[in-house]
């Protein structure tokens, strides 16, 4: 079966600086959230796989197919990325930054036909913004405005989903449905890549990445013990891993 | 209907309304300032054809297209920097022209040529400001980083602003025709440049609302937009051509207006926001009447004289600004 | 022989090529008797052969003689009223080459002339074109020869002295000098006076302030406005010409006078001749 997004050693050099060194994942379906102190190059690898960024060297495969042979509409239907900056302008109302999304579909002059318009409705309600569907996005907070972002990243209804960092501004109770929400994406065939820096939300995904200095320190499930050792090292020993009921924890170890 | 789609509508009722009162008024608004009955006089008399028909119903037209092309231009710098303060003159358009126009007024005083005078002096604004901006793109190699862009906008207006200083050193007639230029004027504007401008504006606007989605998209980030499969170092291209062209069809007719590319973008999006196949049209809507309304009032208020009417507009913008500024800090 | 025929058939095309271009103004034979002056030395030609009654029009710098002075004012050379000019009907628009209002008038179907005022020879060519348009070709000869007479009388009157000495006249505080090749220039020459100025700097040159100070002009004549700024200006203190007040300060009106291209100047000679003559006095 062929791997849905696949990094083939990776180099990435930004402002002469190697960000990225010989990283190779293989990233299949589910929920693999990417950690990693600041400055290991977790948003550039998104960037990377996302094919925003020129490589010094390596290969990205969406498919099985090498990143360049895609066209640029084929490309975006298939993969969905979601940017760790802000709007730059608020004047849209929230359907029409939904409905933004579709462009991978509707290109610059299509008309959003039924299948459209549902998923538009589908996502705003995944992420809970359907009330305020007709309000201005300047009229939102900050919380709401991501979750809009959010919504149209979902809107693309692609397959693979690249996210860096979903949970700005987010409130733990939406925090929460996020969660709930990638694991559900997971659940059905999605390839859901987050870059997560919250480490105890990171530990609810299906596999995490750990990354340090622009190479992959480890790679593995939820609970691989392993992961969990190179977690500890990669971060200092600030911390700890423990178990709560299913899952587990990250906390903070001041031992 | 929601209540922002009934604004719009309003909103474009109400320019439609301006429109024609400001296009009728500019018909009466002539060399003795505002007069209905020599108006009156002047239709039954037989001179009606010469002043009403060539010459007061042309600038009035021209200044209305004109306008129209001046928001359209601003609508799109604003997309394409994501900044409201943008106005279509960032990439050098305003400079370029001016040292065109400065370049034919001092050879026709310098060598006497008087090359193709009125003719030449329009044609050469229209390439100099295509020419500033193209010299913009070289020095940003490309339309793709908005703020380096802006940066060699910036240079480039420095840069030819300072060459044609140099030039009306040497020829100092040249500097009063620049003047005259700088503060803008419709009184230059017959029959030959409202088709001009009208052209202009029918092949423009259409062309320029296929790009409204990504003026639209840009509002995610460059990032995102290319990330959804637009082609992005193309259509920003495409966008900054348009911007152009549009600014300098105006400019090369009325010479340089100030702020009604910046307020007219401004002024829609205060009353009725909206997406950017609305706010275009809109905008080039809103821009056609305040250039006219700035055009009649230059020509009324101070009759038989006239004032240039960017002066007027700088103005009027001018006091926009200070009265938005106000409201910020108040809010 | 197909060669000489050719050349034949090509002279042919040209004369009836130079006939079809001049016939408007061949056919045009009426003197015109309505017209609008946009530069203030053509307007005072015009007074000067007599016809400033056909004047209906002129710029905002035409304001002498009194006459025409009292005319509707249309703006400048740059933002003549257009609609203004063409409610007047004019049947001749005098203007200067490379005036944006030139192609917009005859667009509106206005008879335009464009007429250099730069130098003597322009002025004089002006005078009789304009006196040959307005029907007298005598008056034209006249009014040049007077201004010819007045000068000549005014070159006689200037002091033996004052022959020879080095001048610099300025047109504009910047400083812009008058050249020799200027009318103004010309006009100073035949007063016998050597101008500070080279021919191959123009016309109308901005120089150097330092290129005035090493100079060191025998004579300095400029507005009396801005003769009192000069001596505060940096090095200019120095001049000797200052120093010795061997300047030529004209008020307002006459310094008018001096640097209008028109039938004035021989006026204007006369003025700056009476000047020498009271530097030549004072030195005594």
């Amino acid at each position: 079966m062929t791997v849905p997004l696949q990094a083939v050693s990776l180099e990435v050099v930004l402002g002469g600086r190697a960000v990225l060194r010989e990283v190779s994942l293989e990233l299949r379906a589910g929920w693999t959230a990417v950690v990693g102190p600041n400055g290991a190059g977790k948003s550039t690898l998104l960037r990377a796989l996302a094919g925003l960024l020129p490589l010094r060297g390596g290969q990205v495969r969406l498919q099985g197919r090498p990143l360049r042979s895609w066209s640029a509409m084929q490309r975006a239907r298939e993969m969905a990325w979601l940017a760790q900056q802000g709007l730059q302008g608020g004047d849209l109302t929230v359907r029409e930054l939904v409905e933004l999304g579709r462009l991978p579909h509707l290109g610059l002059f299509g008309t959003p036909g039924p299948q459209d318009l549902r998923q538009v409705e589908q996502a705003m309600q995944d992420t809970e913004c359907g009330a305020w569907a007709e309000r201005r996005l300047e009229q939102l907070s900050g919380g709401e405005r991501q979750r809009c972002l959010l919504a149209r990243a979902l809107a693309v209804g692609a397959p693979v989903l690249l996210l860096d960092e979903p949970t700005t501004h987010l409130d733990p109770p939406h925090q929460v449905s996020l969660v709930r929400l990638l694991r559900r994406l997971g659940e059905q065939g999605c390839t859901v890549v987050s870059v997560l820096h919250d480490l105890p939300l990171a530990l609810q995904a299906d596999r995490l990445v750990v990354l340090r200095d622009g190479q992959v320190a480890a790679c593995g499930a939820h609970d691989d013990a392993a992961l969990h050792a190179s977690l500890r090292e990669v971060f200092d020993n600030a911390l700890r891993i423990e178990r709560a009921g299913g899952r587990f924890v990250a906390l903070p170890d001041l031992g | 209907m929601s209540a922002l789609a009934v604004r719009r509508r309003r909103l474009g009722f109400g320019l439609a309304l301006c429109s024609l009162l400001l296009l009728s008024a500019g018909l009466v608004a002539g060399g003795e300032g505002w007069s209905l009955a020599e108006l009156g006089d002047l239709l039954r008399g037989q001179d009606a054809w010469l002043i009403v028909g060539q010459i007061r119903a042309p600038r009035t037209l021209g200044a209305w297209l004109a306008g129209g092309l001046l928001g359209l231009a601003g609508a799109l710098a604003q997309g394409l920097f994501r900044n409201p303060l943008a106005d279509p003159f960032l990439l050098g358009s305003a400079s370029g022209a001016s040292l065109a126009v400065v370049a034919v007024l001092a050879a026709g005083t310098l060598g006497g040529y008087g090359l193709g005078h009125g003719v030449g002096l329009a044609a050469a604004a229209f390439m100099g400001a295509l020419g500033g901006v193209l010299l913009t793109l070289a020095l940003a190699r490309g339309a793709q980083h908005t703020l380096r862009l802006l940066l060699a906008g910036v240079v480039v207006g420095v840069v030819l602003s300072g060459l044609s200083d140099l030039l009306t050193l040497a020829a100092p007639e040249a500097l009063r025709g620049r003047q005259v230029f700088m503060l803008g004027s419709t009184g230059f504007l017959g029959w030959d440049g409202c088709l001009l401008l009208g052209t202009g504006l029918a092949l423009l606007l259409p062309l320029a609302q296929r790009l409204s989605r990504l003026l639209d998209a840009l509002v995610l980030g460059e990032d995102s937009a290319r990330s959804l499969g637009l082609p992005l170092p193309q259509l920003q291209l495409l966008l900054v051509g348009l911007l152009a062209a549009a600014t300098g069809l105006a400019v090369s007719q009325t010479g340089l207006v100030a702020f009604v590319g910046l307020a007219a973008p401004h002024l829609v999006r205060r009353i009725a926001p909206g997406p950017h196949g609305y706010l275009l049209a809109a905008s080039a809507a809103a821009g056609a009447v305040l250039l006219l309304a700035a055009d009649v009032a230059a020509r009324t208020l101070i009759a038989p004289q006239e004032l240039p009417v960017g002066v007027l507009t700088a103005i009027f913008g001018g006091a926009y600004l200070l009265w938005l500024l106000n409201r910020q800090r108040g809010a | 022989m197909s060669g000489s025929s050719h050349l034949s058939r090509r002279r042919w095309l040209g004369r009836a090529l130079a006939a079809v271009l001049l016939a408007p103004a061949l056919v045009a034979a009426a003197p015109p008797q309505r017209i609008v002056s946009l530069v203030p030395g053509l307007t005072e030609s015009v007074c000067a052969l007599g016809a400033c009654a056909r004047l209906v029009g002129v710029d905002r710098h035409s304001n002498w003689p009194p006459e025409a002075a009292a005319l509707p004012r249309l703006g400048g050379l740059d933002d003549a009223q257009v609609e203004r000019i063409a409610a007047l009907n004019p049947d001749l628009v005098l203007a200067a080459p490379g005036a944006r209002v030139v192609q917009r008038l005859q667009a509106l179907g206005l008879k335009v002339v464009a007429l250099h005022t730069r130098s003597h020879q322009d002025v004089r060519h002006n005078l009789l074109w304009l006196g040959q348009t307005l029907g007298d070709p005598d008056l034209g000869r006249k009014a040049w020869a007077a201004v010819e007479t007045q000068m000549a009388a005014a070159s006689q009157s200037v002091p033996a002295a004052m022959r020879g000495r080095s001048v610099y006249f300025e047109v504009e505080a910047s400083p812009y000098a008058a050249g020799p090749d200027s009318f103004i220039g010309q006009t100073l020459v035949q007063l016998g006076l050597r101008n500070i100025v080279p021919v191959a700097l123009g016309p109308f040159p901005k120089l150097s302030p330092e290129f005035v100070v090493r100079a060191q002009p025998d004579i300095v004549m400029a507005e009396a406005r801005q003769m009192q700024d000069m001596p505060g200006r940096p090095g200019w203190a120095s001049l000797t010409a200052l120093q010795r007040q061997q300047v030529c300060a004209f008020p307002s009106a006459d310094y008018e006078v001096l640097v209008r291209p028109g039938p004035r100047m021989g006026r204007a000679a006369q003025q700056l001749a009476d000047c020498l003559a009271r530097l030549a006095k004072d030195t005594r």
